[in-house]
């Protein structure tokens, strides 16, 4: 659907909804309320009706004023700026030095992967695609993808209003990666950032979050934030379980990547922390967006590990150690096992074995 | 599709409504005005009454045509949807086959649509919904229940091309999570509200489920596919209940609040006296169907039409008997269920 159309039926929704439930003639046919008199019920017919003339005016209003808007819009589809991976990977810290440029808004972790994601990866069965029922069947992948479209570019211009056309919107998406296919197949000239760190690393922040008094024990328990199975689970099933995680997640950001048409970057945590400022050229460069170099060097600045407060970093600290390879201190043998057991064809590509280390016991 | 008055009349009042927009009338609020001008008389009021009804149901139908406009979409009509919700084995196949019979109907069987948003957003915390981040955050609802009017209607008119005309019946049983979602986003749709006692409906899945019975055989090969029908059939019956509870529930919340056409059909009912029952949902649906071709697909997928050696245990089609869950239940699976089910047991089959 067109922007034009959107901005109209934004408008006609915002009518209808102050003006109560539709469909009200059923309403008037289901029956009144026993006590209510004749005359009542007239006089609340009447008042619908002149509810509805209400609405069809204005729709008829709102018809001719999209009209004559035609071809304005809102953000552009090649503006966004996709950041898929996984938690604990960076994301928040690339996110925060994108954020500060000129012309930037963030959107943080809408979770649009996950809506079509887990129902397309996870929910149904292989035999659902064969039939033509299914809403995310592959007869009729086109027509979905562009629903997909309309719904991110519908929500993104309802949240970021004021960005406009020649606006970036990096959307940080490390929780919804899982659906990381379904959105760049969506948005095909949009850009899309893959953000890859150790899963070594990974699980081991993962498992310093679920400690009692974390930061994400905070927010989940003693704030009821959300899920708080995690903090309740054996240490090491859930090593295996994030190593899983880690594996889905990345594997279709892997083949996102690998298929997107637009604009594409490959970033490890790792060269994050060893040279930010040159990874941040690198990225803008490869994304084709334009950055002024002076402001980029404060962002980086302004962002980096060394200007966060010491009280702020540590243990239990949102900001932990940022070490890569602080694995070998914080897992167990048999944990690193696990790990490198279930991500093993993520870890052998993009983390092979180097100086005659042994990845894999 | 019979020729009904409905459909001519609707047809009409179409035409009419798509020759004033284009030609730019603008309504000057005179029918507002006879609305609001008050009959004299008893001997008129019950034509009084007639008459703002008849008025309502044509601005209905203006107001969907216009609604569409602003959608962009043409195609189905969202006034032509009729929503089967409730949970898996309540009959649902056998319902909206007889509806997919009729002509001028379709079925759209079981798209998952109410699965794909209700399972993520009844699935959601507090926290997340609240939050303006959320591609389902609260705040932005009225855009994101247009958005999924807009997934819904694209995806029926994908597959029902040239169904401008006609009813699309949408069979989405396992998406009932979804229900208050979905109607929410198409408030002028139709919606039957399919119930069957949860006793029966956990007898037929639990055998279903065993090996060897159709549920198992059409799901063994899927990846992460787990049956404890045979091994532990307590757990299966606990865990159905529970399905049943949140599927049935998610679509009687839905059936509450719906402002449009709706209709309760128990199952029961309709193995009672199908063809009664039919007409009665239709009636409440606000369709009119042809009597002699309902009375047709009532005779054609009648139970006794099914060939003896499709029916039977561990079948699609197993006994078909309200009440078989006595025999087929254990008393402490009987009332498991019960005690799971018990908000709803009550409501639609009190002791």
């Amino acid at each position: 659907m067109s922007t034009l159309g959107r901005k109209i039926l934004d408008a006609a929704r915002g009518l209808r909804s102050s003006l109560g439930p539709v469909g009200a003639g059923a309403e008037a046919r289901k029956g009144a309320d026993p006590s209510e008199s004749q005359a009542q019920a007239m006089q609340r017919l009447r008042k619908r009706i002149g509810e509805q003339d209400t609405e069809i005016r204005e729709l008829r209003a709102r018809l001719a004023e999209g009209a004559a808007n035609a071809g304005q819009g809102g953000i552009r589809p090649e503006n966004v700026v996709w950041i898929l991976g996984f938690p604990r990977t960076g994301s928040t810290w690339l996110a925060h030095m994108m954020e500060e440029l000129d012309e930037h808004a963030v959107w943080r972790e809408p979770y649009v992967g996950a809506l079509f994601g887990n129902l397309y990866y996870d929910w149904v069965g292989e035999k659902h695609f064969e039939t033509r029922h299914f809403v995310l069947g592959p007869r009729f992948r086109d027509s979905w993808l562009r629903s997909i479209r309309a719904f991110i570019l519908s929500e993104a211009n309802v949240r970021f209003p004021g960005l406009g056309k020649d606006g970036y919107l990096v959307i940080k998406e490390p929780n919804g990666s899982v659906g990381a296919p379904l959105l760049v197949g969506a948005l095909p000239e949009s850009r899309m950032i893959f953000l890859l760190r150790d899963p070594r690393d990974v699980v081991a922040s993962r498992l310093d979050s679920v400690r009692k008094g974390s930061w994400l024990y905070q927010r989940r328990v003693e704030e009821g934030g959300g899920r708080t199975a995690m903090f309740n689970m054996q240490e090491n099933a859930l090593v295996e379980k994030t190593a899983n995680g880690y594996l889905r997640s990345v594997r279709n950001v892997k083949e996102a990547y690998e298929t997107h048409e637009g604009p594409r970057v490959l970033v490890k945590y790792e060269d994050m922390r060893a040279d930010a400022l040159g990874t941040m050229k690198r990225i803008y460069s490869t994304l084709g967006i334009p950055v002024e170099n002076g402001a980029l060097e404060r962002s980086v600045r302004e962002h980096a590990w060394e200007a966060i407060p010491e009280d702020q970093k540590g243990e239990g600290k949102f900001h932990r150690k940022a070490t890569p390879g602080g694995w070998r201190e914080d897992l167990t043998p048999e944990q690193v096992a696990a790990v490198e057991r279930i991500t093993a064809p993520l870890l052998e590509e993009f983390y092979p074995a180097v100086d005659g280390e042994k990845a894999r016991p | 599709m019979p020729v009904t008055r409905y459909t001519l009349s609707g047809a009409a009042r179409g035409l009419k409504a798509f020759v004033n927009l284009e030609a730019g009338v603008v309504r000057d609020g005179t029918k507002a005005d006879h609305a609001s001008r008050p009959a004299r008389g008893e001997a008129s009021r019950d034509g009084e009454m007639e008459r703002l009804r008849r008025l309502l149901t044509e601005r209905d139908t203006e107001l969907a045509q216009l609604r569409a406009k602003v959608d962009g979409t043409s195609g189905v009509r969202p006034d032509r949807i009729i929503w089967i919700f409730g949970t898996g084995r309540s009959g649902n196949t056998w319902l909206s086959s007889m509806m997919g019979d009729l002509e001028g109907h379709d079925v759209w069987g079981e798209p998952r649509v109410g699965l794909l948003f209700g399972e993520f957003y009844y699935g959601s915390f507090e926290g997340q919904r609240k939050s303006k981040n959320f591609i389902l955050g609260e705040k932005q609802k009225a855009t994101w229940l247009r958005s999924i009017r807009e997934f819904v209607l694209d995806g029926a008119n994908g597959r029902f091309p040239g169904a401008e005309d006609g009813y699309l019946t949408i069979k989405e049983q396992v998406g009932s999570v979804g229900a208050p979602l979905l109607m929410e986003a198409l408030p002028e749709s139709r919606m039957v509200l399919l119930v069957r006692d949860p006793r029966d409906v956990v007898a037929s899945i639990l055998d279903a489920s065993r090996k060897g019975g159709w549920h198992y055989e059409r799901r063994k090969d899927d990846w992460g596919h787990t049956s404890t029908a045979d091994e532990d059939p307590d757990t299966t019956v606990r865990e159905r209940a529970t399905r049943y509870l949140r599927q049935v529930g998610g679509a009687k919340q839905a059936y509450e609040v719906h402002p449009g056409p709706k209709a309760l059909v128990r199952y029961e009912e309709l193995r009672a006296d199908t063809l009664g029952t039919m007409r009665r949902m239709y009636s409440e649906l606000d369709i009119t169907v042809d009597a002699e071709e309902l009375a047709r697909v009532v005779e054609d997928h009648a139970w006794e039409n099914i060939p003896e050696e499709e029916r039977g245990e561990g079948k699609f089609y197993r006994k078909a008997t309200p009440g078989g869950w006595r025999d087929d239940l254990t008393p402490t699976q009987a009332r498991m269920v019960e005690e799971i089910t018990a908000p709803l047991l009550n409501e639609f089959y009190p002791p």
